[in-house]
């Protein structure tokens, strides 16, 4: 046998368990490291699953586009939602694909179930506007005109009874679905400590041992950790992990408010993506309801504003909502990139330090993924899917990807 | 009622009042904002106006006192704006608040707060604890005050500390059969002696003639006693009652009895209702003989917050004597900081409260010391028992969530849903925190807390946005400009 490195990996969310259980799956000897804080995005995650509709502007990007423009705040010559690029639909839609072989792998490794659901995304067209911005989508998807589906209003009504009669008609995307993100995380983590790994919580790591540009070890309150490699997944805190080894990570926390139904029968089948909220019903009954996009620094607050907006926002989609009871607002912070995709691998200069990080709005959605490329390069291995678009590299040649920039 | 106000106070319990009382009596126009349709709170709780009163006396003392304290009241009312009917759902740091009433919310701007709300029953897990006819004592005390109704015919009352003689007595004397009282301490006064360098005040009047009632109706108080279960298929038809050991309160399991009962009040003391300051980012700490989690406070009942206000129950438990004078500290002390009486003024003012605060403290640090629970208590509850009730979750998933690594309650919950139902964990937090100390060695403060969140009381969608006193954050909807015209 050959040496095997031992890896650590910072930040407990999605991201660092899902990480933690490929690494370990693979046979390497693997120490997770959580520090839980408030904000942190896998908490305030609704679990959509939607590769097609975040990469075409819907989900939250919509939302926001749409409070930019309410405010005049949409930089010159942008007229709708943002389109990502073609590296990240490619990502999600392999990482999407992942979850069916997952969903069981989980269930037998951690004897958890992930509640993956295929709902399929529905965007409500509530206007003309709404129309125009859809039928592009529609006509040109990316992934292929077989993957959508045009809903009449009465089409609609039959399928989603309990969604507004108030509409156009509804664009559907098949294969965008749902987990709960709560118990994906927990599974990732559970299965990763079953396959060997070590999980320490409530443990801040307070520092990077790097010895002639190798990482040798993590420091924390309590110990020292040796280690040949490292992984930042910190999330919105992943900048205070990369600055322990002198590396700039541009990730900002995007905060998102979101709010929770008391328990419901099941009454709604597909998510719903609107251009003022998005909707999902989870296993346990809740319709989740989301979600702000602000910037405001580690503020873990939830504000009447956003309450009063997201619920009228519910009730246009769901008129029946006016007279269900919120149970719940909270709030997370995205870790968002300046271009909206995930920032993953080897940074020059320092070896054994991977980013796993960044991951903005689509953590839970890429998560299997990212574990499974992290996993590979920490074994040697070359990457089954290319991560050159997603180098911490590409921010250093000022190259921006997007076409259009939504947030920034 | 929205806009900037220069005090809003919140809860309409003694407290509440006596700090309205003060601060419109120094001038100032307060804004009482309260969830009932009139004030009293929980123990001054107003009969419903359909009930007509023709033997006050029958009511008890409670109903006089409020009567007396209602009086007071009135005779400031004028100068201060009563908001009946009305939740508070959140308040926020700069003295924002969030309110509705029926299908209408609100947000108002504060300069000053004042936070009394209140404390609830303490839970206590125990196998059978969650069937029809396990009650707790305050919501007992409401019952026969309120709706003078009988809520059983014949009970067991267990518990611990003055709260419990005042049920029983209360319950026998609505006409309830009380099989025995268990007090899970061994208290003083349990015969009727009462230490000599107590003040004399109505507190001990009150516990030496529930006392007396006892003993004239030939009730026993079986001390170091709890009950250890409760039994029925659907409703309670029966207890198991014990012996605990007296320095822990641990249940000594090996012998027990069983009683038949239809009604099991138990009275494990109040847990302070600490959601609002907490929501407002004041600084609390763990006080056990204090009811567990408390805002910090300067002895004029400020919080770590300037211009937050926090008195009675709410924010430590004392009782409805010492609510009232932390109360009348609050509005005082408000009104001078709004400039309302000069501070030689203030200070005159408060020399009353405080003078009676310092007479009662050395009862309540007796109160506290033979009262308050002990982590024995903890062994009540087996594997199977439910420890949240919203989200049906049992000891064992707590377990299991402890295997799994968990060592805190925000861990636990996300784990098990643990405190994500209606209830926002006041229901099993303060039981399952003590639980998860005593599991982890770790300290209340290591374990944390469930953190609150807005709307702190059930509130319909459709109130909400309906809400006055905020602009949504975007008025046209910009996918018009993609096709290049609205609809």
């Amino acid at each position: 046998m050959t040496r095997t490195p031992d890896v650590v990996v910072v930040g407990g969310g999605v991201i660092g368990c899902a990480v933690a259980y490929y690494v370990a799956k693979r046979g390497l000897k693997v120490t997770l490291i959580d520090q839980p804080k408030r904000g942190r995005a896998t908490s305030a995650s609704a679990g959509g699953l939607w590769p097609l509709g975040e990469s075409v502007g819907l989900g939250c990007g919509v939302i926001y586009y749409k409070a930019m423009a309410g405010m005049g705040a949409l930089p010159d010559g942008v007229h709708g939602p943002g389109q990502l690029p073609r590296s990240f639909l490619d990502f999600a839609i392999r990482s999407n694909a992942m979850f069916p072989k997952l969903s069981e792998e989980l269930r037998e490794t951690s004897g958890m179930d992930i509640e993956l659901e295929r709902t399929s995304l529905l965007f409500l067209m509530y206007d003309e506007g709404d129309e125009t911005f859809a039928k592009p989508l529609w006509e040109r998807c990316p992934c292929g005109k077989d993957l959508t589906e045009w809903l009449t209003p009465e089409e609609l009504a039959k399928a989603e009874p309990a969604v507004t009669r108030e509409v156009r008609g509804a664009l559907r995307f098949n294969g965008d679905d749902q987990v709960n993100p709560y118990r994906l995380a927990d599974a990732f983590r559970a299965a990763a400590r079953n396959l060997g790994a070590t999980v320490l919580t409530h443990t801040e790591v307070t520092g990077i041992r790097v010895e002639s540009g190798q990482v040798k070890g993590v420091e924390t309150a309590a110990a020292s950790i040796p280690c040949n490699l490292v992984v930042n997944a910190a999330g919105a805190w992943a900048p205070e992990i990369g600055g322990m080894v002198g590396i700039a990570i541009p990730v900002r926390p995007v905060r998102g408010q979101i709010l929770g139904t008391e328990t419901l029968p099941k009454i709604l089948t597909a998510c719903l993506s609107t251009t003022d909220c998005y909707l999902a019903q989870k296993g346990h009954g809740e319709i989740i309801i989301g979600s702000t996009t602000e910037e405001v620094g580690f503020d873990v607050g939830v504000k009447p504003a956003a309450m009063k907006t997201l619920s009228a926002g519910a009730i246009r989609a769901m008129p029946f909502l006016k007279n269900v009871r919120l149970k719940r607002v909270w709030s997370g912070l995205r870790p968002g990139s300046p271009d909206e995709l995930p920032i993953l691998g080897p940074v020059t200069g320092l070896n054994g330090y991977l980013n796993a990080c960044g991951h903005f709005r689509t953590g839970i959605l890429n998560a299997p993924l990212t574990g499974l490329l992290i996993a590979e390069m920490a074994s040697g291995d070359q990457p089954s899917f290319p991560v050159e678009p997603f180098l911490l590299a590409r921010f250093a040649s000022g190259a921006d990807e997007r076409q259009m920039v939504t947030t920034g | 009622m929205n806009g900037s106000h220069p005090l809003v106070i919140i809860g309409g319990g003694p407290a509440g009042i006596t700090a309205a009382i003060e601060a419109a009596r120094a001038g100032l126009n307060p804004t009482l904002i309260d969830e009932a349709s009139a004030l009293g709170g929980q123990v001054y709780r107003h009969l419903p106006e359909e009930f007509q009163v023709e033997d006050a006396e029958a009511l008890g003392h409670d109903f006089a006192r409020g009567n007396r304290l209602r009086q007071e009241f009135f005779d400031v009312a004028g100068r201060v704006e009563v908001v009946s009917n009305t939740a508070v759902l959140g308040v926020w740091p700069n003295g924002d608040l969030l309110w509705s009433r029926d299908n209408s919310s609100g947000v108002l701007e504060a300069e000053r707060l004042i936070i009394a709300s209140g404390a609830y029953d303490r839970p206590v897990p125990f196998p059978g604890w969650t069937l029809p006819g396990v009650m707790a004592a305050g919501g007992v005390q409401t019952i026969l005050k309120t709706m003078r109704v009988r809520p059983g015919r014949r009970a067991l009352v267990a518990g611990t500390g003055p709260l419990i003689l005042s049920v029983a007595a209360r319950l026998h004397h609505a006409g309830v059969e009380i099989a025995c009282v268990l007090e899970a301490g061994n208290p003083p006064w349990r015969d009727g002696v009462f230490p000599n360098e107590w003040p004399h005040v109505e507190f001990i009047d009150d516990m030496r003639g529930h006392l007396d009632y006892l003993r004239r109706a030939n009730i026993a108080i079986r001390t170091n006693h709890t009950v250890l279960e409760a039994h029925g298929p659907d409703e309670v038809d029966g207890a198991s009652i014990g012996a605990v050991d007296p320095q822990t309160w641990r249940p000594l399991k090996d012998s027990f009895e069983r009683i038949d009962v239809d009604l099991i009040v138990i009275g494990f003391g109040f847990v302070p209702n600490t959601e609002l300051t907490e929501l407002a980012g004041c600084r609390h700490h763990y006080a056990p003989e204090l009811g567990g989690w408390v805002p910090a406070r300067t002895p004029f009942m400020e919080t770590s917050i300037p211009g937050i206000f926090a008195a009675g129950d709410g924010a430590g438990i004392g009782g409805v004597f010492v609510a009232m004078e932390e109360g009348r500290l609050a509005g005082i002390t408000a009104a001078e900081q709004a400039g309302a009486i000069a501070p030689d003024e203030a200070e005159r003012r408060r020399r009353g409260p405080l003078e009676r605060l310092g007479e009662f403290a050395e009862m309540r640090a007796v109160l506290a010391e033979v009262s308050q629970i002990r982590p024995g208590l903890l062994d009540l509850a087996t594997a199977g028992t439910l420890v949240c009730r919203c989200e049906e979750v049992a000891l064992s998933d707590v377990q299991t969530a402890l295997d799994q690594g968990a060592r805190d309650l925000q861990a636990v919950k996300l784990i098990t849903r643990l405190g994500m139902g209606p209830c926002q964990g006041r229901n099993c937090a303060p039981h399952v925190g003590m639980h998860l100390c005593h599991a982890t060695g770790r300290t209340h403060e290591q374990v944390g807390r469930i953190n609150p969140r807005p709307p702190l009381k059930p509130v319909t969608f459709g109130a909400l946005a309906a809400m006055e006193g905020v602009s949504e954050t975007s008025a046209v909807d910009p996918l018009d400009a993609v096709g290049g015209g609205a609809s």
